[in-house]
């Protein structure tokens, strides 16, 4: 079943297309990847598939709704969670607080009830503080959970992140360059981590250059180049693509292939 | 922070010191002693507010001496002219207030950071002119006098102790349901907010939403403040809700340092408490006391650059760094 | 009312308009290459009349010079607060520039009760008394010089801004800080320049108004908060549309006295500031500019 619907999307920067006419299906439980050449448009793609731009033609369809234009916590309570190229994690807060903040749209204590420590709403604490101390776990950082943000070493501020993201109860998580500044054994660790998310039924979408990473966990792949798509497929097909090795000639990733 | 476990020493801590503040009108009659420590209450009730908005969400507000205005002259008009009960003053104040903090609110947080500090003091400046061209509701320049004491039902705070006991009772309210507030939900998004406004929103957080809420609350706290003030003291004038007094709010909250609410309280009783040094400083000599006054906005508008170039944390990061050493030596 | 009264109060306006004009170029040039606004532009203001009549009152320089070291004097101060007070704040963060400029501006105006204490100061006009009859309605001599000043510091200005490298780099940090600064510009030198012209605008303004108007250590605020009105009604960050704005907002006020009443013409321009802010933030001759994410 087709989770996520990407019709046409096109997006432009006054003269310059960064997404042109792109169209793909993700299907649920699976984990999608989408690669291509410096400047393919990935990261422009992927900031409208989670909201925080808007594309100029086209329109993105999630479970059968039409999400194109909503505002980005709207997306995140249809079921759609991200994470950041550059981590944007609350630096001045816990690793556990990061994740308890990540709960927030599918939890319901407002101002008043806080205020007055009203007893479904110190439950509702409660529960938020295991929960994210399990996805933490599940990430496998769960001795970090009272280390500041700002402390965590870099490759587990990723998994921080990604954490935060899962505590949204999300269905489909958009994943933007996980990868990025991980040595071999923090890579492995993220592939783990992402096996375990997916067997909890969350459908993923990686946007990476790691090639490694991505022809191992990868049911299928979108390739871009120059703003189009150029190839859809299984991990095998993709590597063997001309048109995808030919868009790589020069560049590092095409030795990965 | 991300313990979840109550710190005893910080319990034993804040009893103590609730203790010291209440005993306070046991161990002095001086009614100008009484007044001082009862408007530097006042303050921290406002500053609270503040900090809140500012110590915690990151929003700055140039003119919330206005809400602290609003606040006073409505409850001091339904009280004197209106011959309302004092409760219902104050509950006309706290809606007012609130009110007008979500009409200058809801267009003002769609724009950018400097907007919000720049609509906050135009709204600030309107105000206080309202205040003084609105003769009939707020008496003009010459302001309004002979605004009776807060009462309950019949029984009426005529002492200054008692009406010390009352500023300082609201105070620790304000504190406690504040304090409430930023250990939950709402306190982490206003904090994730100020942290990284899209890592706020990729949490699902209405920034916008929180933003105005953190502001109406902030707004109704001066007002609050305002409505006490305006009873215990008696007299209100369009002065006493100056641009100048919204600058010191500042001075207070900048001073205080972020993500605390101890460290705004206790510049806000520092930094009140400056031109008003004989109070607690009972030696003090009369020209000691005019060159304190005289030089009291070059202290505050040093505070300000001193704070925000060398300690931008402020006096609470100073507690968490002490707080953090008394930890380790264990 | 006759075409006489209609003329007088456009005058006033266009006075008063000059005024504004050149305090919204002071924030728009520090916004320019800061971002943030510069809460003690109105201190500059005053700090240009004060200054003037300390040089000629106290150290008894004529006139001219004593306006000359008045406005030298206050932009020397511009630029050194700039150094003690921003330059210091290396992460050049908006809101924290708004905040320091704010604790400045209780300083200085602080500063100067201390050295020229709380009563009004004022300078004679500048070439006597006198008026021009035009159509009827009076043009005091001072106002003249007031907009030959203004008129002589916008075409001075924007000179620099359009004809010099400085102010090329100056438009560079403008359009975008990180690209100047790998072309090679030094961006922290630039924030101390617009400090430096932001005073010496707001200085001349002062000083030249200081014959009709008075000064005092806490004129600045009214101004100030007046003269950014002007600068977000034209559009901040663009030198032009600051003239404009003030020139414009002037008209405003005189125009709503002359129709609607004096008792609330401070006022004037603070409906004008939140109704821009709420309406229209980017001005009369703004872009635009979507708030991306």
């Amino acid at each position: 079943m087709s989770l996520l619907q990407v019709r046409s999307v096109t997006k432009r920067f006054g003269g310059l297309t960064a997404v042109d006419d792109v169209s793909f299906d993700v299907h649920e439980g699976a984990i999608k990847s989408l690669i291509g050449p410096n400047g393919a448009g990935k990261s422009t793609l992927f900031n409208v598939l989670t909201a925080f731009d808007r594309p100029d033609e086209g329109s993105v369809v999630f479970d059968g709704t039409d999400i194109t234009g909503l505002k980005p916590h709207h997306i995140v309570r249809s079921g759609i969670a991200r994470t950041f190229q550059n981590t944007q994690l609350f630096e001045e807060m816990s690793a556990l607080e990061n994740v308890m903040a990540g709960a927030h749209a599918v939890t319901k204590a407002g101002f008043a009830t806080a205020a007055l420590r009203l007893p479904w709403a110190v439950r509702e604490e409660h529960d938020v503080a295991e929960e994210a101390g399990r996805l933490l776990r599940l990430v496998g950082i769960g001795e970090w959970a009272t280390a500041y943000a700002a402390d965590m070493p870099h490759g587990l501020r990723r998994l921080l992140e990604i954490s935060r993201a899962l505590a949204t109860r999300p269905r489909l998580l958009l994943l933007d360059e996980p990868a990025a500044g991980l040595n071999l054994a923090e890579t492995a660790a993220l592939a783990e981590a992402l096996y375990r998310i997916r067997d909890k039924g969350v459908t993923i979408v990686v946007v990476e250059h790691d090639m490694g990473l991505v022809m191992e966990v990868s049911d299928e792949i979108v390739v871009l180049d120059r703003g189009r798509k150029i190839a859809e497929g299984p991990p095998r097909l993709i590597q063997k693509d001309p048109a995808v090795i030919a868009a790589y000639l020069g560049e590092e990733d095409a030795d990965e292939l | 922070m991300g313990r979840t476990r109550i710190d005893m020493r910080v319990v034993v801590l804040l009893v103590l010191v609730a203790a010291v503040v209440f005993a306070v009108p046991l161990l002095t009659s001086d009614r100008y002693q009484l007044k001082v420590l009862t408007f530097v209450g006042v303050n921290v009730i406002i500053v609270t507010g503040m900090a809140l908005l500012f110590g915690y969400a990151g929003q700055v507000s140039l003119g919330h001496a206005a809400f602290y205005g609003i606040g006073a002259y409505s409850s001091a008009y339904v009280v004197t002219s209106l011959g309302w009960p004092w409760l219902a003053g104050v509950a006309t104040a706290l809606i007012l207030t609130a009110f007008g903090g979500l009409l200058l609110a809801l267009p003002s947080l769609r724009l950018r950071g400097h907007y919000l500090a720049m609509a906050t003091l135009g709204f600030g400046e309107i105000m206080r002119v309202v205040f003084v061209e609105a003769s009939s509701l707020t008496g003009g320049p010459d302001g309004l006098s002979g605004i009776p004491y807060p009462s309950f039902g019949g029984f009426e705070i005529d002492t200054a102790g008692g009406n010390y006991w009352l500023v300082w009772g609201t105070a620790a309210l304000c504190l406690a349901l504040s304090a409430n507030l930023v250990r939950s939900r709402s306190g982490r998004a206003m904090r994730a907010l100020h942290g990284s406004e899209s890592g706020a929103l990729a949490c699902g957080i209405d920034l916008t939403a929180v933003k105005v809420r953190v502001f109406v609350l902030s707004a109704a706290l001066a007002g609050l403040a305002g409505a006490l003030y305006a009873h215990v003291v008696g007299f209100i004038s369009p002065s006493t809700f100056s641009l100048h007094v919204s600058v010191v709010i500042v001075a207070m909250a900048v001073l205080g340092g972020t993500r605390s609410l101890a460290g705004p309280a206790l510049a806000a009783v520092l930094l009140s408490l400056i031109p008003f040094a004989d109070a607690v400083l009972p030696g003090l000599s009369r020209s000691a006391l005019d060159t304190i006054q005289e030089y009291q906005e070059d202290v505050y508008g040093l505070t300000i650059i001193a704070v925000m170039l060398f300690m931008p944390a402020g006096l609470a990061g100073v507690i968490r760094g002490i707080s953090k050493r008394g930890r380790r030596a264990e | 009312m006759g075409t006489t009264e209609l003329l007088q109060f456009a005058l006033a306006g266009l006075k008063n308009g000059s005024i504004y004009a050149l305090v919204a170029l002071g924030f728009t040039l520090v916004y320019a290459a800061t971002g943030a606004i510069n809460f003690a532009q109105g201190e500059f203001y005053m700090l240009g009349g004060m200054l003037s009549v300390w040089a000629y009152a106290n150290l008894g320089l004529p006139l001219p010079l004593a306006g000359l070291v008045g406005v030298i004097s206050t932009a020397i101060i511009g630029g050194v607060f700039e150094l003690l007070a921003i330059r210091p704040r290396k992460d050049g963060d908006p809101l924290a520039i708004i905040i320091i400029t704010v604790g400045g501006s209780m300083l200085l105006s602080s500063m100067a009760r201390h050295q020229f204490g709380p009563t009004e100061r004022s300078l004679p006009l500048f070439s006597g008394g006198g008026s021009i009859n035009i159509f009827g309605a009076v043009l005091e001599v001072q106002t003249i010089w007031i907009l030959g000043i203004t008129g002589v510091a916008v075409v001075g200005l924007w000179y620099l801004y359009n004809r010099t490298g400085l102010g090329r780099a100056m438009r560079a940090c403008a359009v975008d800080r990180d690209a100047a600064r790998i072309v090679g510009i030094d961006t922290r030198k630039m924030v101390t320049v617009s400090f430096v012209l932001a005073a010496t605008l707001g200085a001349l303004a002062g000083m030249a108004v200081t014959p009709l108007t008075q000064t005092a250590f806490d004129v600045g605020p009214t101004v100030g908060i007046k003269g950014f009105a002007a600068a977000i009604l034209g559009g901040l960050g663009n030198p032009i549309a600051a003239v404009v704005g003030g020139l414009v907002l002037g008209m405003l006020e005189s125009m709503s006295i002359a129709f609607i009443s004096s008792t609330y013409k401070d006022a004037i321009a603070l409906i004008v500031l939140l109704g821009v802010l709420f309406v229209r933030p980017q001005g009369i001759m703004g872009r635009s500019k979507r708030e991306k994410v």
